[in-house]
């Protein structure tokens, strides 16, 4: 068959490519923000509040969501073509449009976050806190400290859903169209948050306390990965079709291959290391090269989440109806 | 209320490209940019060969996934007229839309950002006039007209011939139909 | 594809920083959105013609604070009908072309060379003139040639004749119709006219040989034949390539290139033998049916069939069809004719095939041509020139269009006498002529070379001056009369003022001649006052005209042959000539014999060319409009071979001819849809003119490649489709 098309568009022809690097960013950084939101709220509920005695990340981590999400957020700001209107995000609610529902969201998810990170403030520490009224607040807020943690995680899980739910929403894509994707989006942006977690905690419980946790959603997101993929098989032919860059090493295509290869050898390997973490004796203080082994391990689940969010954002534009 | 729609007839179609221009023209579509194409498909080996000359643009979907996606309100389905359109002023470049278009009829406007696609000519048909591509075309392979007047050109068309839409399992509903062969309605 | 970067979106992302610029800056772009949605942004609308080609669509232009926003179809227009093709659409792209002639150029290189100077009107012209005058003195008027196709030509012919020189050459013979037309004039005593006078919408049948229709993009006719599938009538197209036409037909028929007039000959002795053919008509009009019958009797299908490469029972049952269906089949006559040096024959072929058919004259044939006529007004006559016009060359039959190869030679060998000037206006030379090598060896021998044109093309750059001319939106030009069904006249009239310091070409030949002591023959004061007067000798309302740009006179339309409207045939013998007493007489067949051609050698493909349907010759293809839909040619080449050969569909190869002249680099298309025999190209790429910024060296140019051509010795047409060339994998693409 010959196929001569006049009149193309550079932007949707031969494949689409309207988003790159900056909405990818955004996805792993608003995945990591909800992951690490979740994960605060676990540390600071879990075992009645004693995970977080006396752990730098208690204070450190609730500080990170917003920051990190305020990061992620410039990288979408950055790829909207008209910047000047963003306002209108705020003057419409879109009930069929998970970027309106999205931006909504990231409007509640805020103060969510910053009332919980004053929330969590240690009271010794108020001190630290410039302002008097600030420290106030964060006195009048701790006092709600288990509802505002619900909030938070409930929140956290929203976010992270979201930025699948982005995706999968396209019919027209059919890479991301499977409710598969926005389960797998969370548990890679909860592991994400887990394994940041891992790296700013500075004591061995909670450090050892997360990696058990990552240790499950990694292997859930191991499960998960396969799943979506035999789903994707097993549907329709422009489903099946989407899913080869993954697996064809041609030319057009290595990079896919290369980020699923990294896949298949980081996530098992962070998981064994993890198993190890847990299942070694470890002295009263974590040695350097203990440090070292979380360190890795933690930075190669967090590699794995942007591996995930770049593919799949790029590979999603290459996969079409017709 | 009127019920817009376009009919295609492929076997008129000449494959000039005379909509194309007209359109850019028309509606100030920016260099290499295009809101309607022509699709020339050749099957066979030769010298048994089959050609399909078909041109392409937005379906105005009546179950639209670009309205559905985007999260400003820019792109809406004109109650109306059925038509699918845009307000520019409020369109913040986001890209969803052309994302989630299942027929690539979108693109952001080079010069000015926002995302633009065909608006069925909206302007030239409220002042009674014909789309710009319909005007010109060619081979008459593009007509348009209202479906709910049984005596319009495009209804007339849709009776006495079989057509079809474009990925029609999608379910977006195409307000574009297209006349492949000739016969009656199946 | 992998992850790519796209530049645009970090330009986009710098331009952040800028973020308050921006915001200043698009508030009157919002404005203007506004008041667009609001309707309040209203245009001005001016009727005139187009001139992207020679079918003169009447064309209505909205202009909107004095830029040309669009272009669309007049509906009084009969070659419009309220549309224009997508070059006509493109209109605008020519107007506002960035690398357009701005002013007048003066060389102050070697010829060829591309150096210029900015002159002003008055030092060109006068430099023009004096040229002129000196040649006029040292060799007489005659050595000075004009080049012109196209509008162009009413404002500079007469200003050669005036001067003094039968010597016109017009590309729109030798390379074009001529054959056709002579063809034709000899079996009916005239031409098909252009517009061809088709009546293909009420066909049953349609031939097309070659006539790549919807490719060939003559708006107007192709809306017929576009008309005449949707209500599906039957066509038969023979074409080495599976052409648009072809994709919609009943019957392709891939024939062997060069072999058609077996074809024919075959038809008609098949109509003839098997008596499908309109006994009463060719009883009633035609003359030498025996001659015909005896003269074609050894043209068997079988025969035919081995020529042709066209299986016999294809043969038989498309002439079956075509008698069946006679007198509504039309049998498109071409208009490209000029392909194997034998073509006033093989259009002598479709018209004999008509005559048969009996379609000459009848629905679903052609219609004849409107008698009304406007009167002739009172003009200076023309001085009488002294020597004999070498324009005819040595061709009995060569139209008033004149043969331009026969004044290139003449150029190139001061025989009979000498040329040393030559005048081009609206026509590109060095694309539109055979055998480059020829035309630029001319040029070496001139003593002036001018070129009135829009655009810097191949051509213009070789000339000592340049004269810009304002594009066809900003100027008048002559009234366009139309002789179709009805008598119809219509206004080419400015749009807007000219850009940059352009002119008209009325102007510049009023100007001209002025400086050269003619303006007695130039006798109106603007083009608009010359008009006008026209307008009431004949009767025409111009304020109307100027309102509506075209003008159909009622009552004027005689198309069919009935009882009361007999046909006329201006033959010699005053009948439809089946055997032509006149071509015997000058010593060639008077029923058309087939000649067999040259074939190419293994490793070898005929070139053969034609039409995009989005560009016209190599005028357009610096359009920006234009360009970017087809920005650059490619060779067409057979799937299977292409497998042979190794290549793949997109790779860069050059094309080598017979006589080693190479082509620049041009991509394969490899496709199902041509034979194995030939490649294809879609003619005017691969301009050398580096001013030319979207065309310079896009694609290829088939004339480099046509260094050979077989001179039609009735006419002088250039037979241009017998040239092999053989492919090579691009070496550097330096
Ligand atoms: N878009 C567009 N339209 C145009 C023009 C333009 O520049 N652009 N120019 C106009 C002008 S001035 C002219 S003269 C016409 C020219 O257009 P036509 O009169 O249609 O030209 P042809 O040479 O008949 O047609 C070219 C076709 O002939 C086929 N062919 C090549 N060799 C042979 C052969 O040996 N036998 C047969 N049967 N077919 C063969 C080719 O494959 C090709 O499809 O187009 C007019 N229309
Ligand atoms: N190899 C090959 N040769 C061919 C053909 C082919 O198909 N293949 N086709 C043949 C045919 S059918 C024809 S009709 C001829 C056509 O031959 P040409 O008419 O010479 O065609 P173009 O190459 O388009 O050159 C047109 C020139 O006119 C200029 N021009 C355009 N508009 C205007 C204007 O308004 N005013 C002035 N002053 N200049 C203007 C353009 O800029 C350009 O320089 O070529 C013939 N030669
Ligand atoms: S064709 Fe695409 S852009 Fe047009 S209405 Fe349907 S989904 Fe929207
Ligand atoms: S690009 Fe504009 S129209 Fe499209 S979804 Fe985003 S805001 Fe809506
Ligand atoms: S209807 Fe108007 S906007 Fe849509 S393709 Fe046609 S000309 Fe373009
Ligand atoms: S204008 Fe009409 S005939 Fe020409 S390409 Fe477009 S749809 Fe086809
Ligand atoms: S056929 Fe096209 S290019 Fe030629 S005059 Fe008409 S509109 Fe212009
Ligand atoms: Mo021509």
């Amino acid at each position: 068959m010959e196929i001569t098309t006049t009149g193309l568009n550079a932007i949707t022809s031969p494949h689409l490519h309207v988003w790159d690097w900056r909405v990818s960013l955004y996805l792993f950084l608003g995945g990591l923000s909800a992951g690490l939101a979740i994960m605060t709220s676990i540390l600071h509920v879990r075992k009645g509040g004693s995970l977080a005695e006396g752990e730098r990340a208690a204070i450190s981590a609730p500080i990170y969501v917003p920051v990190i999400l305020s990061i992620g957020m410039i990288f979408i700001f950055l790829d909207l073509e008209r910047k000047l209107n963003v306002f209108w995000f705020y003057l419409t609610v879109q009930p069929l449009s998970p970027m309106s529902w999205g931006s909504w969201g990231l409007l509640v998810f805020y103060p969510v976050s910053i009332m919980y990170a004053l929330a969590m403030f240690p009271e010794q520490k108020r001190h630290l806190l410039k302002f008097r009224q600030l420290q106030e607040l964060s006195e009048l807020l701790s006092r709600y400290k288990l509802k505002l943690a619900a909030l938070n995680f409930a929140m956290g899980i929203f976010i992270g859903v979201y930025t699948g739910v982005l995706l999968s929403s396209f019919v027209a894509r059919p890479l991301w169209n499977s409710a598969i994707l926005p389960v797998l989006f969370l548990t890679s942006a909860m592991s994400a948050g887990a394994a940041f977690m891992i790296i700013i905690s500075n004591q061995k419980k909670v450090k050892l306390y997360f990696t058990k946790v990552d240790i499950w959603l990694v292997l859930a997101e191991m499960v998960l990965l396969p799943l979506f993929f035999y789903g994707q098989y097993t549907s329709s032919g422009a489903n099946r079709e989407s899913i080869m860059p993954f697996f064809t090493f041609s030319h057009d295509y290595f990079l896919y291959g290369i980020g699923m290869l990294l896949l298949l050898v980081i996530l098992p390997i962070a998981l064994v290391m993890k198993y190890l973490e847990v299942k070694e004796d470890h002295g009263e203080d974590l040695t350097a090269s203990e440090l070292m082994k979380m360190n890795v391990s933690a930075l190669m689940v967090l590699a794995g989440g942007m591996i995930i969010r770049f593919t799949f954002v790029y590979a999603g534009q290459l996969s079409h109806l017709s | 209320m009127p019920k817009y729609a376009m009919v295609i007839d492929e076997r008129r179609c000449v494959g000039c490209m005379a909509c194309v221009v007209a359109c850019k023209k028309e509606n100030e579509v920016p260099p290499e940019q295009f809101r309607t194409r022509v699709v020339e498909k050749v099957e066979g080996k030769f010298p048994t060969l089959r050609m399909e000359l078909r041109s392409e643009l937005c379906n105005h979907c009546d179950n639209p996934p670009c309205v559905y996606n985007c999260p400003t309100g820019a792109s809406y389905k004109n109650k109306e007229n059925g038509m699918v359109l845009l307000k520019k002023y409020r369109c913040v470049g986001c890209k969803s839309c052309v994302a989630a278009c299942p027929y690539d009829a979108r693109y952001i406007n080079e010069e000015k950002g926002f995302a633009d696609k065909c608006t069925f000519c909206e302007h030239r048909v409220k002042e009674g006039n014909q789309p710009a591509c319909v005007a010109t075309c060619i081979g008459k392979s593009r007509i348009f007209g209202d479906l709910d007047d049984p005596k319009s050109v495009v209804s007339v068309a849709l009776r006495d011939n079989h057509s079809e839409v474009l990925l029609a399992s999608t379910g977006t509903r195409p307000r574009v139909y297209y006349i492949r062969k000739f016969g009656k309605p199946e | 594809m992998s992850f790519e970067f796209s530049r645009r979106s970090f330009l986009k992302t710098s331009g952040l920083l800028s973020a308050g610029i921006v915001a200043s800056s698009l508030l009157p772009d919002k404005f203007l959105l506004w008041a667009e949605e609001q309707g309040m942004i209203k245009g001005r609308y001016t009727p005139t013609f187009c001139e992207i080609c020679f079918w003169k669509c009447g064309a209505i232009a909205k202009v909107v604070d004095g830029r040309v926003m669009k272009l669309e179809g007049n509906p009084v227009h009969p070659g419009a009908r309220g549309k224009l093709c997508a070059r006509g659409n493109g209109g605008t792209g020519l107007l506002y072309d960035p690398n357009r002639l701005k002013t007048p150029l003066i060389s102050t290189g070697a010829r060829g060379e591309g150096k210029y100077r900015k002159a002003t009107w008055d030092e060109a012209l006068s430099l023009v003139a004096d040229k002129l005058t000196a040649i006029k003195q040292k060799y007489g008027p005659e050595a000075v040639a004009i080049f012109t196709h196209g509008t162009p030509t009413d404002h500079f012919l007469p200003l050669l004749s005036a001067y003094g020189s039968p010597n016109v050459g017009m590309p729109s013979f030798a390379q074009c119709r001529g054959p056709r037309d002579v063809g034709l004039e000899l079996t009916f005593g005239e031409g098909i006219g252009s517009p061809e006078r088709l009546d293909m919408v009420n066909s049953k049948v349609v031939v097309l040989f070659g006539s790549h229709l919807g490719e060939n993009m003559h708006n107007s006719q192709v809306q017929d034949f576009a008309e005449a599938v949707g209500r599906g009538a039957k066509f038969i197209v023979i074409d080495p390539r599976f052409s648009t036409a072809a994709g919609k037909a009943h019957t392709w028929l891939p024939i062997k290139p060069a072999t058609d007039m077996a074809l024919m000959l075959a038809w008609i002795n098949f109509l003839l033998s098997e008596g499908l053919y309109d006994k009463e008509y060719v009883a009633a009009y035609a003359n030498g049916l025996e001659e015909l019958t005896a003269a074609v009797k050894e043209y068997t299908p079988e025969w035919a069939s081995k020529e042709t490469d066209i299986p016999v029972y294809q043969i038989v049952e498309t002439a079956r069809l075509l008698g069946k269906n006679a007198p509504a089949v039309c049998i498109h006559p071409g208009r490209h004719t000029t392909w194997y040096g034998d073509d006033v024959q093989r259009t002598r072929c479709m018209g004999i095939l008509m005559a048969l058919l009996g379609s000459w004259g009848r629905e679903g044939g052609t219609f004849m041509a409107t008698k009304a006529s406007f009167p002739k007004g009172a003009a200076k006559p023309f001085p009488e020139p002294s020597k004999a016009p070498l324009n005819l060359g040595t061709f009995p039959f060569a139209g008033a269009e004149g043969v331009t190869q026969a004044i290139r030679s003449s150029t190139i060998s001061g025989a009979p006498y000498p040329i040393k000037g030559w005048f081009v206006s609206g026509t590109n030379l060095l694309k539109a002529i055979p055998n480059q090598k020829e035309t630029l060896e001319a040029i070496k021998n001139l003593d002036l070379l001018v070129a009135v044109d829009v655009m810097p093309f191949d051509t213009v750059m070789m000339a000592d001056v340049i004269l810009p001319e304002c594009s066809y939106l900003e100027r008048y030009d002559a009234l366009a009369v139309g002789k179709g069904k009805s008598l119809t006249v219509s206004l080419r009239q400015p749009v807007i003022e000219p850009l940059y310091e352009s002119k008209p070409g009325w102007w510049i030949a009023k100007e001209l001649a002025k400086r050269l002591g003619l303006g007695e023959y130039f006798p109106w004061n603007s083009y608009e006052d010359k008009i006008k007067g026209q307008c009431a000798l004949w009767g025409i309302d111009y304020e109307e005209l100027k309102k509506v740009g075209t003008i159909t006179i009622p009552n004027t339309a005689t198309p069919f042959i009935t009882p009361t409207n007999p046909p006329e045939f201006k033959t010699a013998s005053g009948k439809i000539e089946l055997y032509s007493k006149e071509l015997k007489e000058k010593g060639f067949d008077p029923v058309p014999r087939y000649t067999k051609h040259q074939q190419p050698a293994k490793g070898e493909f005929r070139l053969i060319y034609g039409r995009s349907a989005v560009h016209t010759f190599s005028r357009t293809t610096n359009n920006p409009e234009l360009h970017e839909l087809y920005p650059e040619n490619e060779v067409w080449l057979n799937t299977e071979k292409a497998r042979e050969m190794g290549f793949s569909n997109g790779d860069y190869v050059t094309l080598k001819n017979q006589d080693g002249a190479v082509s620049n680099r041009i991509k394969v298309k490899v496709t199902e849809r041509i034979r194995e025999d030939c490649v294809y190209m879609v003619h005017g790429f691969g301009t050398t003119s580096k001013e030319l910024k979207n065309a310079f060296r896009k694609g290829a140019d088939d004339q480099g490649l046509i260094t050979r051509y077989a001179v039609d010795p009735i006419c002088g047409g250039t037979g241009m489709r017998v040239n092999f060339v053989r492919l090579e994998k691009e070496k550097n693409n330096a």
